[in-house]
Order: structure tokens, then C-alpha cells, then sequence
């Protein structure tokens, strides 16, 4: 497969970058108003609530495919916007936060799907939103949040350690 | 039913273009002799007769008049007839005439990241002398611009303002746009040359802040004639990469700069030596987007220090 282009590269670590700052304002938020400071405690709530976590396996280094890749980077943004989405009415104080991530998040998405459809890969249908979890309570909606943006962390750091090594 | 009214060819002309008005008095006007004769005036001018008066099948009176240059930006024309001994205004136009706008020029964009807005602004080319709206219009578009994709929302600057502020939410960032201000008025429209860019190509970047470091003698052997800085980069653009240029100059008189380039963006211990022109120098630091484009920030506020 053809190699990325390195502004695509350059551009795609700085997103990355950008968001990961962003989410990092929106995780060190949580915790100071509702003292939701440990994604790991809720795990148990996060299979109840079916929070999903967005796969990069093709990205990892050892077995990296680059089309796969790309694939993989767009549906898990895709589904982080959607997640996201989930999350407005959150709180007033958190709302500016949760809508800059959720744009800095579609744009990357953007900037991959771009990139696919200038390698041609791109499928010729743009994804459709899964079902996302519905919360029923102020509570699950803030861990929720929690729980969207330590997934969205991580899923980051496995981008920007792809996208660092092929810089 | 008023007794007259005024007719014009076009309300608003260019400035030094004719004007045709014709003033038509009704046959049912009792209260006027219908042989009077229409006068004009324009604006607080002589009373005049016009070009040509005449009766029409209808038995109504027709006076037509040609303004051959108008040259009053706002005029009120005004028509009467006689009246005992003075005259009565029947009816009243108002003239307008300027120009049509020119091409707006200098636009230039800066994307403010505390603000998260795209600010453009632009000149609005010379004095129309008539109500001019200007809009700044653009599109998404990929590549090389080549090619229209949504287009954004029109964004219609503030009474009087040649700068207009795109929000965050209109834009993808990281992708190219296309963008252009129109002028209009009531004789045409106009366009500013279009730009090609991506917001983030034009990020307004601040300087660090430039700060002296004080360095132990235990830590490190005293050496004359040298400064110990520091700098971070300014934090709403910490995640862009940046190169860094740092200049400094002896407080003297018409003392030059020197440059040093190529530096971090960040920067804990940075050692400067050789200051031995005066007891005091002047440093300051400017970074840019780097590699990806970007323009240089301002420099920052100069810092002054003495070397040891």
C-alpha cells in the first residue's frame, strides 16, 4: 500500500495532539466537579452501559496495515464523535469543553477520510453511527464521559505512536 | 389623493450620470389652476421650469425634467407650482448617486486558538457614497481549492466593520477553504480575489515567555559574560510543533541584533555567552508553526538581563 504522504503525517500528529490536550480538559474536569478521577472504577458500569472502545489492532506497530489502518483510525473517531454526541447537556460548565473535542474530533476524522480517498480507499459509503449507549441518569452520563474520553485517551496514544513511527 | 407625483428613471445613479424625472398633476386637483406651470428644484436650488410640460389624454399635466449631472451624493427633488403669491410643493424624490463598489483587496485570515475563531479582514476599496454591504462568503473545498464542497455560512461583519469573525463550528480544520469578500450596492457587486487556505496554516501564534534562569556556581563553573534562559511555548498552542528564533542586542545606542535561529519551541536551560558589549542586554523570542506552515509570532516583550 501507498506510504502517507508526511503533511498528511505532520497534520494528523498535531490533531492528535490537539485532541488529546482538549480531552485531557475534559477528564481532568470531570474529576474536579464530580470527583470521577479513575476511569478503571467503572468498569463494571461501562459493560452495564455498553460504552465501547474503539479498536486499533491494525495500527499497532508490530502488525501495522496501513489501509486497515486508516479504516480503523476513521470508524474508532467516528465513533468517539458519536460518543460524544452522547454526552451534550452533560453540564453548562462542561459543554464548551465536550463540543470543541467533539469538532477537533469530526475534523480528524475528516482529515483521515480525505486521506483515504486520496489512497482510494475509501469506502464509497460514509459510516453510519452505531447505536450508542443511552444514559438514564445524570450520573451515567458523567461516567459516561468518563469513561468515552480515558478510551478516547488511549486510543490516541496507540494513533500518535502509529503515526509518530511513520513520520 | 395627493395632486402630484414625481416619477424618477432611477433612483440612485452613478455620480456625473443623468436623471430623468417627470412630475404628472392630476386632473382632479381641484384646488389647482391646471394651467399652472411645474416647477423643479433640487435640493434648496432655484425654482425651475422643466425640459417640457404637457397635457395628457387623460387631462392630466406632465412636466419632464433632465438632470443632466447629478452630482449631490443624497438630493431631495422637489416639484411645485405656483400658489397666490409663493408656491406649494406637491411631491418630493430623494436622489441618490455614487458609485458601484470596487473589488475589495488586502483580504487577509488569522485563526485565533483563544477564541477559536477565523478572523478576516479586508479594505474596502474607495468611497461609494452609498449604503455598501460587504459579506464574507466561503466554502470547503479540498486540495488545491479547485473544487466547491458545502459551503459555510455567509458571515455579515458588524455596521461599518471590514473584519468578520468565521466561528469554530463553521470550520473543519486541517482542510482547505475557500474564502472571499463581496461588496454590493445598489449599483452592483463586487468580489475580492479569493483565498485558498486552512485555518490552521494561519494560526495567530503568541511568543513564549522568555525567562532568565538562575544557575548555581556549584552546578556550573562561573563564566563571564553569559545568560541562563528558559521558555515554554505559549500554552493554547502547545500542541502545535514550533521553531523558536531568539534575538538579543547591548542596551546601546543603535546597537544591532543578533539572531540565533532554529531553536526548540521549549526550552529549560539555554545557555548564551559572549555578551560583552554592555552591562545590560535585551533578549526576545518569536516562533512559527513548524514544519507545517504557519506565520511567526510577534516577538515577545523584551526581557532585559544583565550577563554574569
Amino acid at each position: 500500500p501507498l506510504p502517507w504522504p508526511r503533511s498528511f503525517l505532520l497534520k494528523s500528529l498535531e490533531q492528535v495532539r490537539k485532541i488529546q490536550t482538549r480531552n485531557s480538559e475534559l477528564l481532568e474536569q470531570l474529576c474536579a466537579t464530580y470527583k470521577l478521577c479513575h476511569p478503571e472504577e467503572l468498569v463494571l458500569l461501562g459493560h452495564s452501559l455498553g460504552i465501547p472502545q474503539a479498536p486499533l489492532s491494525r495500527c499497532s506497530i508490530q502488525a501495522l496495515q496501513l489501509t486497515k489502518c486508516l479504516s480503523q483510525l476513521h470508524s474508532g473517531l467516528f465513533l468517539y464523535q458519536g460518543l460524544l454526541q452522547a454526552l451534550t447537556g452533560i453540564s453548562p460548565e462542561l459543554a464548551p469543553t465536550v463540543d470543541m473535542l467533539q469538532l477537533d474530533v469530526a475534523n480528524f476524522a475528516t482529515t483521515i477520510w480525505q486521506q483515504m480517498e486520496s489512497l482510494g480507499v475509501a469506502p464509497t459509503v460514509q459510516p453510519t453511527q452505531s447505536t450508542l449507549p443511552t444514559f438514564t441518569s445524570a450520573f451515567q452520563r458523567r461516567a459516561g464521559g468518563v469513561l468515552a474520553a480515558s478510551h478516547l485517551q488511549s486510543f490516541l496514544e496507540t494513533a500518535h505512536c502509529t503515526l509518530n513511527h511513520l513520520v | 389623493e395627493s395632486c402630484g407625483h414625481i416619477r424618477i428613471s432611477v433612483p440612485v445613479v452613478r455620480l456625473g450620470d443623468p436623471v430623468i424625472a417627470s412630475c404628472t398633476i392630476s386632473p382632479n386637483c381641484s384646488k389647482l389652476d391646471q394651467e399652472s406651470q411645474i416647477l423643479w428644484r433640487l435640493q434648496d436650488g432655484p425654482n425651475q421650469p422643466g425640459d417640457r410640460q404637457r397635457r395628457l389624454p387623460d387631462g392630466s399635466q406632465e412636466s419632464t425634467i433632465t438632470l443632466p449631472h447629478v452630482n449631490h451624493t443624497k438630493a431631495f427633488l422637489s416639484c411645485l407650482v405656483p400658489w397666490a403669491n409663493s408656491f406649494q410643493v406637491l411631491d418630493q424624490a430623494e436622489l441618490q448617486a455614487g458609485y458601484p463598489p470596487a473589488s475589495p483587496s488586502n483580504l487577509s485570515c488569522l485563526m485565533y486558538l483563544t477564541t477559536n475563531s477565523l478572523v478576516c479582514q479586508w479594505e474596502p476599496g474607495p468611497e461609494t457614497y452609498l449604503p455598501t454591504n460587504f459579506t464574507l462568503k466561503s466554502f470547503r473545498s479540498r486540495d488545491d481549492c479547485q473544487y466547491q464542497k458545502d459551503s459555510i455560512l455567509d458571515c455579515v461583519p458588524e455596521d461599518g466593520q471590514n473584519t468578520c469573525s468565521i466561528a469554530r463550528k463553521h470550520l473543519i480544520l486541517y482542510q482547505n477553504m475557500v474564502i472571499w469578500v463581496q461588496a454590493k450596492n445598489m449599483l452592483g457587486t463586487s468580489e475580492s480575489p479569493k483565498l485558498c487556505l486552512d485555518p490552521m496554516d494561519v494560526v495567530k501564534l503568541e511568543p513564549p515567555v522568555l525567562q532568565a534562569v538562575d544557575i548555581s556556581p556549584d552546578l556550573i563553573p562561573y563564566q563571564p559574560g553569559c545568560l541562563w534562559l528558559s521558555w515554554k511555548p505559549w500554552k493554547p498552542g502547545e500542541y502545535i510543533e514550533q521553531e523558536c528564533e531568539l534575538r538579543y542586542r547591548p542596551q546601546l545606542r543603535r546597537a544591532n541584533w543578533t539572531l540565533v535561529s532554529h531553536l526548540p519551541s521549549s526550552e529549560d536551560q539555554f545557555k548564551l555567552c559572549g555578551l560583552h558589549q554592555a552591562p545590560v542586554y535585551t533578549l526576545q523570542i518569536r516562533c512559527i508553526r513548524s514544519p507545517l506552515p504557519g506565520l511567526w509570532s510577534s516577538w515577545s516583550p523584551g526581557l532585559h538581563l544583565r550577563p554574569t
